[in-house]
């Protein structure tokens, strides 16, 4: 009983917590445009959360994602403040995102400093250069290109739907090619192998020849990037940056990645259970909010749902271990 | 407060007499003996699984023998749990001392018990300095500050510290056995002889002390008596007067193995596959040898003579200087080099240094073959799939599956997954660290057959080993380390498991 619950209550609960959206709101929740709008609700989330899925793979993580995403998203308005054409201003905010996510890894892997401590110290240095960059403010109207607001408010077209066109919202897309890169890189290459054996024993992978210090910081340059990329699907979407915009990113990513974990077997962070943690996140989300429920009681909830799925897989760890 | 000695009361005497203990299939006990009594140094002695840490652990109270009597002063007594053990006054010194580095040494004195303290729970620090100095005094220690943070001191202090920590409550029951387990495996001479006369004290004061040592020396030098464990069993008991080095030696040796062990078969060919020279790495200078292919070449030694840390030397493990060759090219540093010519390693340590406990066994034995498991940067599952199927038949691991977790798996099988590993390559060299070390009786014998099956087919193997029968049977020399050196390498063809201990001890005596 337990080690079912262990395995499939994460899903379960899932499937439950559909169906108690699909029959509070029969008309409006189990709808394709609902669906659609939950994925491109999450899609920043699940850039963040597959990327921080590469460094829980070798047992570390970051928690500087989230000011990081709004360092970039500032670092390309400020350029865009300066005539920088579009991809070069977003060329440039990736290579932030890469350099940040380095230093982590350099800090963490190179030097030796607890991931905590290390990506709290840049946690609060990147959000203080986006409040220096931006001048606390919000830069928005006139200053940030038209092509890049429209980005995020057109898609791929599909077809129709009954009456109206469907389309696959760019910021899906975006999400889902991200999470077909990072799958590829952890499931299907030995550098991805190698970060398994990593996190799985550190000193035994380092006797078999894998070069730990190194890879262990490259996988922090996933998260920096990762978070790039998501501070400009954000600020490409409300079509304006602000210095704050990232906040929350952070814990939600780690939290998906916590309950994709009790998804799997032994336990491990995997690709796709990450997704379907950011879609739970993202389903509780979206059904609270159309019900109408206060946002500071959602929280609540939302941090019950991750401690109880958190629970059952420890709890049947224990009873596991104990045979 | 002074410090009354044991003598006066009558001596107090804790004897075992026809322990037995089976742990599944094995009998680690079968007809063990042992007597305590105050006032007297006792040394146990016998080879890597003659069942020393099982009686020691029996004493404790964390084992409860099948059979056999435990008796104090002569009454029955039972020893269920740690707690009584306790309450027998009996204490046990572990290597790694239980101690919290960032206190200071008298509040690690009082770890067990209540700190002087005033009416409001507060601690009274001079009262505290006061009864940890005490105590170390009883000893005849001066030289340690109870004010000192302990994690300064040396291993040595901190285990005198420990010692004296017993002393600290004057009231209660008093402790009259110390079990000292390796005490001098971590320490120097200076700090070994701090340690002997804080012993010597003890003594004068009646208390009694099991003393468990590899060290014949010091064996000879600080016991009054000596008991022998060979197989589980009691082999002998000497007075001072009757113990001598080659003695103790016979009794801990000297069973019939030569039928364990495959016999060799002859060398196809006799290239130099891995030449050594002037190899230095940590205490290890001047190392030098050859391992030709077909050729087992075992090192002995004690622990702590550096024999593990050459093989870690070897993979790249640790930084080494001075030339290794692998079939005549310099082998580059680090362990991804070493995997890459062909030099594979089992570490002695499976479950820290080898296995990754929740991964699909597959992926560890793949691990360090990477790069001809692949193409382009991508995992090629269907190779790595026929690889393992191969070679889970060649070393008979059973596994339910390739995905299987080796943390599902016993010690012998988990051992089988890294022989599986190491032969992937396929090896040029293989180097063992205990190949056979806490496996079931079964998994060695398929490990000796994998063994012998690479010698056939011209690989050069170099083991490490504390179980002297084993280097016996399976090697053609055994290399001999003392303190760092490789002193001298002899054939292993007619050596006996006395003869080879007592090499291994030379040293000492000179």
């Amino acid at each position: 009983m337990v080690r079912f619950l262990r395995h499939y209550g994460t899903l379960m609960g899932m499937a439950a917590i559909i169906v108690v959206f699909w029959v509070l709101l029969p008309d409006t929740f189990m709808t394709a445009r609902n669906w659609l709008n939950i994925t491109q609700q999450v899609s920043m989330l699940t850039v963040v959360a597959v990327a921080m899925t590469v460094v829980m793979v070798v047992g570390d993580f970051d928690l500087s994602v989230g000011s990081m995403a709004s360092l970039a998203g500032i670092v390309a308005a400020v350029l865009f403040t300066l005539g920088f054409s579009v991809p070069a201003a977003l060329a440039v905010a990736l290579g932030v995102g890469l350099v940040g996510g380095l230093v982590n890894g350099v800090l963490v892997s190179v030097i030796g400093i607890l991931p905590f401590v290390a990506t709290l110290a840049t946690l609060t240095m990147y959000s203080g250069a986006a409040f220096i960059l931006s001048g606390g403010k919000t830069i928005f109207g006139r200053d940030i290109p038209q092509a890049f607001g429209d980005f995020a408010k057109s898609g791929l077209p599909l077809g129709s739907l009954g009456d109206k066109p469907f389309v696959l919202p760019w910021l899906t897309v975006l999400a889902l090619a991200l999470t077909a890169v990072i799958f590829v890189v952890l499931e299907l290459s030995t550098y991805g192998r190698r970060l398994y054996a990593i996190g799985g024993n550190a000193e035994a992978a380092r006797l078999a020849g894998v070069r730990v210090t190194f890879l262990r910081l490259t996988a922090y340059g996933f998260t920096g990037v990762g978070a790039a990329v998501a501070g400009l699907m954000y600020a490409a979407r409300v079509a304006s940056a602000n210095p704050t915009q990232g906040e929350g990113l952070m814990l939600n990513a780690i939290a998906a990645v916590f309950l994709g974990m009790t998804l799997t077997r032994h336990g491990q962070p995997r690709v796709l259970a990450s997704v379907l943690g950011v879609l739970v996140l993202g389903i509780m989300d979206n059904g609270l909010t159309q019900l109408q429920v206060d946002s500071y009681v959602r929280e609540v909830l939302v941090g019950l749902i991750i401690l109880l799925a958190v629970s059952i897989s420890a709890l049947g760890r224990k009873a596991i271990g104990r045979r | 407060m002074s410090y009354r000695p044991l003598i006066g009361n009558p001596m107090p005497q804790l004897a075992l007499h026809g322990v037995v203990k089976t742990y599944g299939q094995t009998r680690a006990l079968d007809g063990a003996a042992l007597e305590l009594r105050g006032g007297e140094i006792h040394a146990l002695m016998g080879e890597n699984g003659a069942g020393k840490s099982t009686l020691i652990r029996i004493l404790a109270g964390l084992e409860v023998p099948d059979a056999g009597q435990i008796t104090m002063n002569g009454a029955p007594v039972a020893l269920p749990s740690p707690a009584a053990a306790e309450g027998l006054g009996l204490r046990f010194l572990h290597q790694e001392l239980q101690i919290v580095s960032a206190l200071s040494v008298a509040e690690n004195m009082h770890l067990t018990h209540p700190y002087p303290s005033s009416g409001f729970g507060l601690v009274r620090w001079g009262a505290l300095r006061a009864s940890a100095k005490a105590a170390l005094e009883r000893l005849g220690i001066t030289h340690i500050d109870p004010r000192a943070t302990m994690g300064d001191l040396g291993p040595g202090d901190q285990m005198l510290a420990r010692i004296a920590a017993t002393l600290v409550d004057t009231k209660g029951p008093r402790p009259w056995a110390y079990v000292l387990d390796e005490p001098t495996a971590a320490l120097t001479g200076a700090e070994a002889e701090r340690l002997f006369a804080a012993l010597l004290t003890l003594r004068a004061a009646g208390h009694a002390i099991l003393y468990v040592s590899h060290r014949m020396d010091e064996v000879l030098r600080l016991s009054d008596r000596v008991t022998v464990l060979r197989d589980g069993r009691h082999v002998s008991t000497m007075g001072r007067d009757q113990v001598s080095r080659e003695q103790i030696i016979q009794d801990m040796t000297g069973r019939d193995f030569a039928t364990l062990y495959p016999p060799a078969s002859a060398p196809t060919e006799t290239a130099p596959l891995l030449q050594v020279r002037s190899l230095q790495s940590g205490i290890l200078r001047d190392i030098a040898f050859t391992v030709n292919a077909g050729e087992v070449l075992g090192l002995a030694g004690l622990s702590g003579s550096g024999r593990n840390h050459l093989l870690r030397a070897l993979m790249g493990a640790v930084p080494r200087q001075g030339q290794v060759l692998i079939k005549g090219a310099q082998l580059g540093h680090g362990p991804a080099a070493a995997w890459a010519v062909g030099l594979a390693y089992v570490p002695r340590e499976r479950r820290a240094e080898g296995l990754m406990l929740l991964q699909p066994l597959a992926d560890t034995v793949a691990l360090p073959h990477m790069p001809a498991l692949s193409t382009a940067g991508f995992v090629r599952r269907a190779w790595i799939a026929h690889l393992v199927a191969r070679l889970v038949q060649t070393v008979r691991l059973k596994a339910q599956s390739q995905a299987q977790v080796a943390a599902e798996l016993s010690g012998g099988n988990q051992q089988k997954v890294l022989f599986a590993r190491a032969l992937a390559g396929p090896p040029v060299v293989l180097l063992l660290d205990e190949p056979t070390r806490g496996v079931d009786v079964g998994a060695k014998f398929d490990i000796y057959a994998t063994i012998r099956g690479l010698t056939a087919q011209g690989v050069g193997l170099v083991i490490v080993s504390s179980d002297l029968p084993e280097l016996i049977g399976l090697c053609d020399r055994i290399g001999i380390l003392h303190s760092g050196r490789l002193t001298q390498i002899v054939p292993a063809a007619g050596l006996t498991e006395g003869a080879l201990l007592a090499l291994c001890y030379e040293k000492e005596v000179a």
